[in-house]
């Protein structure tokens, strides 16, 4: 009935097209649209200068706060999370999430530090790590590609058996024998800036070409957008749901590779809790930038927006639980922000 | 014929029903009566207004003017909503089955009804098992209540739908059903099942309006028929004594010469596309072939295997069996990107399938060419960039620019895209299903100029489309698809939509 009918049809028709005249239409969104679409991008930066002007002005934080001390703290203890936070953010742009980056990290971190300990050399303690990542990447993708299963439950799965194998490997004790030119790397500056946030930086530098100028990350984002338009150019969707993944696990590897050379120990619990705020960061970057679009620019800003504001408030003297309010609530925000941009762009 | 009927009292009475969308009359003051304990079928081809009619008993749309009286009870059409509908006693089963398979029998009729509940708010199983037990009983419904539904049969299914929209009607058979193309999705063998059960039902005094396209249903089921065409009521009649000629030639409003027409010479260049035999799903083996520059139609109703048919051309429904040439090269494509390689292209028939809306308009447009951009290790955006403003200007699309949302464009620019999408990688075989679907009459003269200018250029194109008069305007031949098959072709002056109308439903249902 529904398909056989012109006139419903032609209704159905105006039902779907949120605008009737569409050259008119369109002319208006380029020329208020530009003004709202750059308020929309820069509001997060923007917010971020702002929160950090605060924290910089405020008396109880003035003299700590702007200090460089402390300002290489925030970007140098932001560089495993943010690298963990491209990770998820890969799998992503398909629509897919990772909820085993974390996990992924701390069992990287506990292979590399044993076979460090063992007295491997650091080349081979970087491949262990980036492969145990990987191999993690390849079970992941293909529960989700060939199994079937949904990839909240896959990688939620595979967290769990990690965090197993790791307590299993470690007996739940810190691997603490780590040569000191590895810690040296995780706590050293190169002309004042801290080379774990150099690290970051090259990492974020490689996943936005691959996201912004490979057909890979333009393939991606596409399959995000619309499955089934996907497959119908041509698209092998199974297969880049499975690369994603392996990226996101071998990104992953090495953020646990950098943790160990940051943190000096592989400490068996240390995954666990860099998953949240990773995804929150994978989330709220599609409210920058690029607004609707999850984007490494985006994810850069949303970790430093609540590194900042949690570093400030604790300088403030604000009790270690309020973090977890910033957190949680940077997450929802994301997801809800995300969403308005998206709805937005597509006019529904 | 169910013989129940002959002076049974008004049921249902439509009066002076009236609806506009635009400038378009759907409905042009429409009245008839249903009688009570009949089956009275509803037919009309395509713009008839039937479908308007349904929603608006549904209360989905309100109507301009007129009533709906219901056994004495009276509403406004203005004034219908979904909620004054059932009040009234019309109970509604959709083409689309509404109901959930991998529940229980039981479960299926209580759910939307509620469940009988104990003082804790629990559900009562033995008392919604044995409600069950009796609601198939009465249904003639040969099921087990603790069953999953997806274990019946097709039409057991569909009936378990009726009871469930029927078994708490307060007298014995008050309320009105309203079955619109119950048969769509069922096989021929399901479709008798149903029909018996509907023919019971009406036999115990249910009154059933039968909305579908198959004929031969109409002649074996229905009491009377109503036809309607362009908004207008043209009959209702009695069926008994109906003949098939009679009903196609009151829906089209023309006379039927049920000859067929012969497949003439070919005026046109080399075969570009050769189907011999193909097989798969709905399709029951088609022979079918698309010479260059010429465009090919594919006239069928909902159901007939038109869309499958080109999905497996393209790749992306696997076919049992059958060969596919293009150029008198054998080709098997087992995914869309082979069929494209092999010079195919393919436009989906909902928007939704092809549509990035999220997207910018350039990178909509480059979906199906992105390799061509990718040299010395990045993507060319200078380049993309100014071959989507070419392509903008080339296929009409209206858009401030290409950096746009694909999703804030008009569906006719969002087509018209998607075409260039194609058009760009200048395929040897377009394939085009309902190319035209929801697109305004500017947008549609666009979109039928960029098909014949590919088609010179020497494309071979097929199109899909339920909409005859413009398969007629647009196409050299057309082939008639139903149940699968090819069952007839038109071409030259037998290319009217009336005829098209006439050898679709004439072949209609014939499996």
């Amino acid at each position: 009935m529904s398909t056989a009918d012109p006139v419903p049809g032609a209704v159905a028709d105006a039902g779907q097209t949120p605008l009737p005249d569409v050259g008119a239409a369109s002319r208006r969104s380029s020329s208020s649209g530009g003004v709202i679409r750059h308020a929309e991008a820069y509001a997060l930066p923007a917010l971020l200068v702002a929160v950090a002007i605060l924290f910089s002005v405020l008396p109880s934080t003035s003299d700590t706060f702007p200090s460089m001390p402390n300002v290489q703290t925030i970007v140098g203890n932001q560089s495993v999370v943010g690298i963990i936070a491209l990770a998820a953010l890969i799998p992503l742009v398909c629509n897919q999430f990772d909820l085993s980056v974390g996990a992924t990290l701390g069992l990287s971190s506990i292979l590399s530090a044993s076979v460090l300990s063992s007295g491997a050399s650091i080349p081979v303690a970087i491949v262990v790590g980036i492969a145990v990542g990987g191999a993690v990447g390849v079970v992941n993708g293909l529960l989700i590609t060939r199994a079937g299963v949904n990839a909240v439950i896959a990688t939620l799965g595979t967290a769990i058996v990690i965090h197993g194998i790791v307590t299993w490997k470690t007996g739940g004790e810190s691997i603490v024998d780590i040569p000191a030119s590895v810690t040296n790397f995780g706590s050293a500056n190169t002309l004042g800036v801290p080379r774990t946030f150099v690290a970051l930086l090259l990492v974020a530098l490689a996943v936005y070409y691959l996201l912004e100028h490979t057909p890979f990350g333009r393939y991606l984002y596409s399959l995000g957008s619309n499955p089934s338009a996907a497959r119908l150019v041509g698209l092998n969707t199974n297969r880049l749901v499975f690369q994603s993944f392996v990226a996101s696990g071998m990104l992953s590897g090495a953020a646990g590779v950098l943790q160990l050379a940051r943190s000096g120990s592989a400490s068996p619990q240390v995954g666990e809790n860099f998953t949240l705020p990773a995804l929150a960061a994978a989330f709220l970057s599609a409210a920058a930038i690029r607004p609707g679009r999850f984007n490494v620019g985006g994810v850069i800003i949303a970790i430093f927006f609540v590194a900042v504001l949690n570093s400030g408030l604790n300088l403030a003297g604000a009790a270690a639980y309020v973090s977890d309010f910033v957190n949680g609530i940077a997450l929802i925000a994301g997801v809800a922000l995300s969403a308005a941009f998206g709805r937005g762009r597509t006019g529904q | 014929m169910t013989g129940a009927t002959a002076g049974g009292a008004v049921a249902l009475r439509l009066h002076e029903i009236e609806k506009s969308f635009g400038q378009t009359r759907a409905l042009k003051g429409v009245s008839f009566e249903v009688k009570g304990g009949e089956i009275h079928a509803l037919l009309g081809g395509n713009g008839s207004g039937k479908s308007t009619l349904v929603k608006i008993l549904a209360g989905v749309y309100n109507a301009d003017g007129g009533s709906i009286e219901v056994r004495g009870h009276r509403l406004r059409a203005e004034a219908t909503t979904p909620a004054a509908a059932q009040a009234l006693g019309l109970r509604f089963v959709h083409q689309q089955p509404s109901t959930f398979p991998d529940m229980s029998v039981a479960e299926n009729l209580s759910l939307g009804r509620g469940f009988e509940t104990g003082v804790g708010r629990n559900i009562r199983w033995r008392t919604v098992r044995a409600r069950a037990r009796a609601v198939l009983d009465r249904f003639g419904i040969d099921a087990d209540p603790g069953q999953p539904l997806g274990a019946l049969g097709a039409a057991e299914q569909t009936m378990v739908e009726i009871a469930r929209a029927l078994q708490d009607q307060e007298g014995e058979s008050d309320d009105i059903l309203v079955l619109d193309e119950p048969t769509a999705s069922l096989p021929a063998p399901e479709v008798k099942i149903l029909l018996d059960a509907l023919r019971r039902y009406a036999a115990d005094g249910q009154t059933i309006v039968y909305v579908t396209h198959r004929l031969e249903e109409v002649l074996a089921v229905a009491d009377r028929v109503t036809v309607l065409r362009d908004g207008d009521h043209i009959a209702t009649v009695p069926c008994e004594g109906l003949t098939h000629d009679a009903l196609v030639e009151l829906i089209v409003g023309r006379s039927v010469d049920s000859v067929f027409p012969e497949s003439g010479g070919e005026r046109h260049k080399n075969v570009a596309l050769e189907v011999r035999g193909l097989r798969g799903g709905p399709v029951t083996g088609v022979d079918l072939t698309v010479r260059s520059g010429e465009i090919v139609g594919l006239a069928g109703l909902v159901g007939s295997g038109r869309s499958s048919l080109l999905r497996m051309i393209f790749g992306d429904l696997r076919p049992d069996a059958g060969v596919l040439e293009l150029d008198g090269a054998v080709i098997a494509p087992r995914t869309p990107l082979q069929a494209m390689n092999a010079g195919i292209a393919y436009v989906p028939e909902t928007r939704s399938d092809a549509a990035f809306a999220d997207m910018t308009l350039a990178e909509n447009l480059s979906a199906a060419s992105v390799p061509s951009y990718w040299r010395g290790g990045r993507l060319h955006s200078r380049a993309e960039r100014a071959d989507t403003l070419r392509l903008i200007e080339a296929f009409a699309v209206k858009a401030a620019g290409p950096g746009i949302a694909f999703g804030t464009l008009s569906g006719g620019n969002q087509q018209k895209a998607i075409l260039g999408r194609w058009l760009r990688r200048d395929p040897r075989v377009l394939l085009l299903d309902e190319p035209t679907h929801g697109v305004d009459v500017g947008a549609r003269i666009e979109i039928y100029a960029t098909i014949r200018r590919a088609v010179d250029a020497g494309a071979a194109v097929l199109v899909a489309s339920s909409d005859f008069e413009e398969l007629a305007g647009l196409c050299d031949r057309v082939a008639v698809i139903s149940g699968g098959r090819i069952v007839a072709e038109a071409k030259g002056a037998e290319l009217g939509s009336d005829r098209l109308q006439q050898l679709a439903y004439t072949n209609g249902g014939e499996q």
